[in-house]
């Protein structure tokens, strides 16, 4: 066992992990890289080799050289809608691939149909995001590999860097051509960006497209080329349209909420960053939405423009691109179907890989331009680290997105959140788990006011200058800690066993926390 | 022969986000169950502020079943005693 830089034992083996040994997180941007770029296989597709096109899901399989214990990736800008997963998975298993591990950008609720595969052997790890229902599988025990949780930059990184070699890469395209050239922008699934399959089609030894749109050669625009996919699969149907992307996404009409949101807003108008060329990332969620509209008033009020917009992108960031408030978009992820429109259309919405968004160790992540980030947490602590891997009952639901790689890369990062939801409080004086340390954490935003973490005096000065109707309420975190306590009462700690059923890595590949199974 | 109010179940609360549903029947010791969000790292809590509320009212053996959304000990509390009350007026009420 070793305590790392925010306090966490971490044992020096971790059973189906390995050693941490020289992994133990030490600092938000402590580890620097050293060597070359790990690469996939190198490939000669000559001029006489035009067959790209197979029959199905099944021969891909085979022609990939797919064999049990290998990696499979998978991205996941078809959500909830997706079918890709399952139906690659179902043909493994019936074609008797066992131990694989799985590597997609993330699981959701509609991937529980693969529990079966994990509990008969096909699937034997899981590296990326585990919501809802296999989450739940995972913290009962249900895996005897432990899952790891990287960030949407940490896991190109990983790949980059040779943490991860991705054997086959299967990637959903909502439109393809023969020559394997892909496009999320068009089709009966279409979803906008596809950000997070580019470092997967640049490093697997092979890749796989999978189509319900294959149209002729060439197709444009194109996000991926050809010249990194192997062969080219045309299905029936590679998502549910209802699924994939949201009709409109709504700001939250919650009064508490709302006031969560204009505290925020006051608190980004009163620091330094608030001017001409501001750039910022708000999200799906609620509370964030509902301050970029708080926002957008008071940029028009003092005719400020923003330089860009960064992330997941929804029609609201699409309203500030075509109304002059922002200049550009840059899309990872199209939330719903007024970006994916945004996207195809509009050469100022600009669509950027996971590596080009987050990822610490290239020669610059759009990250690290970002002024503002809105996020939120299950929890954070009186250090203000934050959690938003595990539930109040310990239980592994959520994946880390890019919420350490935003924080990390933000000049200011805003938690912003209810302090209590229900009875569990928001603000403890210990995460269950961390996921971001506090020292890349600036502000936390509830309905009682701004706390700002103390190594930020600036931001407290700044606050404090703002007056009249400007004036940001602050509150100490201290106090802030004691009145969530005093509100839902002292908690009992989670009940959980010893073995590690969860792994969470920095975006830097350290490990700055584990998650142990649920009792 | 009991008397009918120990057979009666009565009610106070809603499954609305920050309350409970509780409901009190007779029993022949004080019981309590509680499902919910906030069951995993506030049982405790729950129990002594039911216990609490019940030792004020001298309330006789029940069984009091909690299904809990994220209600706080004074909603939790005023619940319980709603609840309890009710059921003391008996099944007509």
């Amino acid at each position: 066992m070793a305590i790392n830089a925010v306090g966490r034992d971490i044992p020096s083996h971790i059973e189906g992990y390995g050693d941490t040994t020289n992994r133990l997180f030490a600092g938000a941007f402590a580890r620097i890289p050293e060597g070359n770029r790990d690469g996939g296989k190198i490939r000669a597709h000559g001029p006489k080799e035009n067959g790209k096109l197979l029959s199905g899901i099944r021969e891909a399989i085979a022609a990939s050289g797919l064999k049990s214990g290998m990696t499979v990736s998978f991205h996941h800008h078809l959500r909830n809608g997706d079918y890709v997963v399952g139906q690659v998975i179902d043909a493994c298993a019936e074609m008797g691939i066992r131990d694989l591990t799985l590597f997609p950008t993330a699981l959701f609720g509609v991937h529980k149909a693969i529990i079966p595969h994990i509990k008969s052997g096909v699937i034997r790890r899981i590296m990326g995001s585990v919501n809802g229902p296999i989450g739940q599988l995972v913290s009962e025990g249900g895996m005897e590999v432990p899952v790891v949780l990287r960030s949407h930059g940490g896991r190109p990184r990983a790949v980059v860097s040779g943490d991860v070699h991705i054997d086959v890469a299967f990637i959903a395209a909502p439109t393809a051509d023969r020559a394997g050239n892909i496009s999320g922008r068009e089709g009966k699934s279409a979803c906008g960006a596809i950000g997070y399959a580019f470092t997967d089609a640049q490093y697997a030894d092979c890749v796989v497209a999978i189509t319900d749109n294959l149209q002729p050669y060439p197709i444009a625009p194109i996000s991926i080329p050809g010249i990194y996919v192997d062969y080219v699969v045309q299905v029936e149907s590679i998502g549910d349209p209802a699924g994939i992307v949201s009709g409109t996404t709504r700001v939250t009409r919650d009064p508490l909420r709302l006031l969560i949101a204009k505290y925020a807003s006051k608190l980004i108008e009163a620091s330094p960053y608030f001017m001409d060329g501001i750039s910022f990332q708000t999200g799906a969620g609620g509370i964030p939405l509902a301050v970029t509209a708080y926002m957008k008033e008071a940029m028009m009020r003092h005719d400020i423009r923003a330089s860009f917009g960064l992330g997941g992108i929804t029609g609201y960031f699409v309203e500030l691109l075509r109304e002059g408030l922002v200049e550009k978009l840059m899309d990872v992820q199209s939330f719903d179907l007024d970006a994916v429109k945004s996207i195809a259309t509009d050469p100022r919405h600009i669509e950027i890989s996971a590596d080009w968004y987050a990822n610490p160790w290239n020669c610059g992540a759009a990250v690290n331009s970002l002024d503002v980030v809105i996020l939120g947490a299950t929890e954070v602590d009186t250090d203000f680290n934050a959690n938003v891997n595990t539930e109040a009952d310990g239980a592994l639901l959520h994946g880390t997105g890019g919420h350490q790689d935003t924080a990390a890369g933000a000049k200011l990062t805003i938690i912003a959140q209810p302090l209590l939801r229900g009875r569990i409080p928001c603000v403890t004086d210990r995460v269950h788990s961390v996921t971001t340390p506090g020292e890349v954490v600036d502000a936390i935003v509830t309905e009682f006011g701004v706390t700002i973490n103390p190594r930020r005096q600036d931001l407290i000065d700044a606050c404090k200058e703002a007056k009249g109707k400007d004036a940001v309420p602050l509150v100490p975190i201290d106090e802030l800690y004691a009145r969530a306590r005093k509100m839902s009462g002292p908690m009992e700690p989670v009940a959980q066993g010893d073995r590690i059923i969860g792994v969470i890595e920095w975006r830097d590949g350290t490990v700055i926390d584990v998650v142990r199974q649920l009792a | 022969m009991n008397e009918p109010a120990t057979t009666h179940v009565a009610q106070a609360g809603t499954l609305e986000s920050m309350d409970c549903l509780v409901s009190i029947t007779g029993a022949g010791a004080r019981a309590i169950e509680i499902s919910g969000s906030s069951a995993a790292r506030f049982k405790g809590a729950i129990e002594k502020k039911i216990g609490e509320v019940l030792d004020t009212l001298s309330a006789k053996p029940v069984k009091v079943t909690v299904q809990d959304n994220g209600a706080i000990d004074v909603v939790l509390g005023a619940r319980v005693e709603a609840a309890y009350r009710r059921f003391e007026r008996g099944p007509s009420a």
